[in-house]
């Protein structure tokens, strides 16, 4: 018994010493080039799918709206600028650097022909270890990442034509206008308008996008290099001064539940119009203008506030416990709303 | 298995060394502790004060206080009566009864005494339970417990209601109704001087009256645990004569004053610029909020976030500054961001709100 024992511990510590000359005199090649033994890719990639199918959500979390063309567009935007690098898009080849990558990135058309949807929004919002593939830079916006897994889900039946009307066939970085429209005017739901926007309060916005105070896997990818002129141009191009005045001059039934829930609030919920509309006495700015602002985009952000997971400006605090009653249903009626003024 | 008898034996045993054990104690103590226990008396002098049982101010506290009474002086009279008897057949007379005594004392002791005596303390208790829900003669006042803070509605003959908060004006010499209700968790409502307590229940309406005797100011608590800030949940009742009383509703009927000074003036200006109307309603302008606390007359209360904080200046400066830390997990958030003189400002403007 003792034998066996000594036996075991003296190997164990030989193991143990060629595992370290192995990694201490850099013995093993991790050319990609070279890449792997036979047999190893083959664990590595069943690894890599069995992990993505333990892990991944039930189908029921889903978003309903999956299917939604606005909500496909944002996500075609956005995969264009941060992800066709490696993926290519439909129509197009993938570049000779992402061909050498090692594991091999797949084209996007070959890559959502293995996975369900929750399968899809996993690995965008995880990542995958030592494979290139990285994981979502907001943890909080799991929404925007079923945008692009509702492009994903789009890209199955989608022709070199489809792909160009959604991106255009530009082939650098997307413009603000691309996803925000001609001056701002956004006409994708899930994307805000700019032009009821202040100056002040876009170059606030893209100045948090910058330092990571206001968490965007989409805007943190566009605003992290800007510069400070960048952003007051920017600002300035985008910005204008209707936005506040809008409400005052539209038409309002106010026997409409979005009318009363807006402007009169509840016992729970506080009238958005105090801060945020026609209410307000004094001339302060301190809030961004709703009326006209787009309903996929407004849904979103409240249930953001709402859930905790938007935190940025000086009156953070206030938004946050105004919305923090606020219920699905009644985000979708103050959303619908305001996206009507 | 022990034959029964040794069983008892034994346990007699044992409590005639028990009964030794407590008899020499309580010389011991007598002798050597005296000026401990003496002092101790003092403390009952804590007993009196605006939120004591044992000092009741209405005719609903009298009754419970007196019920209590009854009952303390009862059990110790009983717990006496039962520690003599015990004494005496353990030490000064330890021989075996006989059967007929022993039965007696059983069934008497046991059973008939009890029966006689719970039953008796019943019949006089149950009556003070429906008294606490007396009908009221003079208003009928809702209250609605709030995480942390109490809205308070005053009923008027027509129906129609002068809104408050976390404070409850009570006319002496008449008995007021009071209707509970809660808005998200139970809570329930205690102003120990006056009367009764009772749970608020969210969706269910319960209900308690009081008749104050005294004028004087009595602090409430919340009195069912509610989440983190419980203890900070608080309010004073005030009790009034009838006319004062009258004339401090006319009062609250009315809308706001006018801010007049230059702070209260600017104070009003970031009130309605920082979106407090939102939640508060201030009647007479523009702000309608009924998240929170009404502010009409917030300036004339005599506490600030339900009894935590006087009504100066500095308190609603305090108070604007550092809500979360005053009282954690609070709704209202705070508004350190505003400049001093903003704060400063909106501050005069709410103490000016009398």
């Amino acid at each position: 018994m003792k034998r066996v024992l000594l036996t075991i511990v003296a190997l164990g510590v030989l193991a143990g010493l060629a595992g370290a000359t192995v990694v201490g005199f850099g013995l093993y090649n991790v050319s990609a080039r070279q890449g792997h033994w036979p047999g190893v890719t083959w664990v590595l990639h069943t690894t890599y799918k069995q992990s993505v199918r333990l892990r991944s959500p039930a189908a029921s979390e889903i978003p309903d709206d999956l299917a939604d063309p606005d909500r496909v567009a944002l996500g075609a935007l956005h995969f264009k600028d941060a992800c066709s690098f490696c993926h290519a898009v439909p129509g197009q080849e993938q570049t000779a650097t992402a061909q050498s990558l090692n594991p091999g990135p797949p084209h996007v058309v070959e890559a959502v022909s293995r996975w369900e949807p929750q399968q899809m929004f996993w690995i965008v919002r995880e990542g995958v270890k030592m494979s290139g593939m990285p994981y979502w830079p907001a943890r909080e916006r799991d929404d925007e990442v079923w945008s692009v897994v509702a492009y994903l889900e789009a890209v199955r039946d989608l022709t070199a034509q489809d792909q160009a009307a959604l991106t255009g066939t530009n082939p650098g970085p997307a413009s603000c206008s691309a996803c925000h429209g001609e001056n701002g005017r956004s006409t994708n739901s899930y994307v805000p308008r700019l032009d009821i926007l202040t100056p002040e309060y876009i170059g606030e916005a893209l100045e948090h996008y910058r330092n990571g105070t206001r968490r965007s896997g989409i805007m943190q990818q566009v605003a992290l290099g800007m510069e400070d002129e960048t952003i007051d141009r920017l600002a300035g191009r985008f910005g204008t001064d209707v936005g506040a005045t809008r409400l005052e001059t539209s038409p309002q039934d106010k026997e409409t539940a979005g009318y009363v829930l807006a402007n009169q609030g509840t016992k729970d919920v506080p009238a958005c119009s105090s801060c945020h509309g026609s209410n307000r006495t004094a001339d302060a700015p301190i809030s961004p203008a709703l009326a006209g602002q787009s309903r996929g985009f407004l849904i979103t952000q409240l249930k953001l506030w709402r859930d905790g997971k938007r935190n940025d400006g000086k009156r953070a605090e206030q938004m946050r416990k105004a919305a923090q009653d606020l219920t699905d249903e009644q985000i979708k009626i103050l959303a619908e709303w305001y996206a009507g003024q | 298995m022990y034959p029964i008898f040794t069983i008892v034996h034994r346990t007699r045993r044992s409590f005639l060394s028990l009964g030794r054990t407590a008899l020499h104690w309580c010389k011991w103590t007598f002798r050597r502790r005296a000026w401990f226990i003496l002092p101790a008396l003092f403390l009952v002098s804590a007993c009196e004060g605006r939120q004591s049982v044992l000092d009741p101010s209405g005719a609903d506290a009298r009754r419970l206080y007196d019920l209590a009474l009854v009952l303390f002086v009862g059990a110790a009279v009983l717990w006496l009566l039962v520690g003599g008897l015990f004494v005496y057949v353990t030490r000064i007379n330890p021989r075996a009864m006989s059967r007929r005594a022993a039965e007696a004392l059983i069934i008497g002791g046991g059973v008939i005494f009890p029966v006689v005596l719970l039953g008796g303390l019943l019949i006089y208790s149950l009556p003070l339970m429906s008294a606490q829900r007396s009908a009221p003669d003079g208003m009928r006042i809702h209250v609605t417990a709030e995480q942390w803070w109490w809205r308070v509605e005053y009923e008027l003959p027509d129906g129609s209601r002068v809104t408050s908060a976390n404070e409850l004006r009570l006319p002496v010499g008449q008995r007021t109704g009071l209707v509970l209700n809660a808005q998200n968790v139970i809570h329930a409502l205690w102003i120990p001087a006056l009367g009764g307590k009772a749970d608020m229940i969210p969706g269910r309406e319960t209900y308690l009256s009081f008749l104050p005797e005294k004028v004087g100011i009595f602090r409430g608590q919340c009195a069912e645990f509610c989440g983190a800030s419980h203890a900070l949940m608080a309010f004073e009742a005030v009790t009034m004569t009838p006319d004062a009383f009258a004339e401090w509703l006319d009062a609250q009927a009315k809308d706001a004053l006018v801010p007049e000074t230059p702070a209260a003036i600017r104070g009003a200006e970031v009130f309605a610029r920082e979106g407090c109307g939102a939640c508060h309603t201030v009647r007479g302008t523009p702000a309608t909020g009924l998240v929170g606390p009404d502010l009409t007359h917030v300036g004339g209360r005599v506490s600030l976030g339900a009894g935590i904080l006087g009504v100066t200046i500095d308190d609603f400066a305090n108070w604007l500054g550092h809500t979360d830390a005053l009282k954690p997990e609070v709704d209202m958030p705070t508004y350190d961001f505003l400049s001093q003189d903003d704060l400063i400002a909106l501050a005069a403007y709410l103490e000016g709100l009398k």
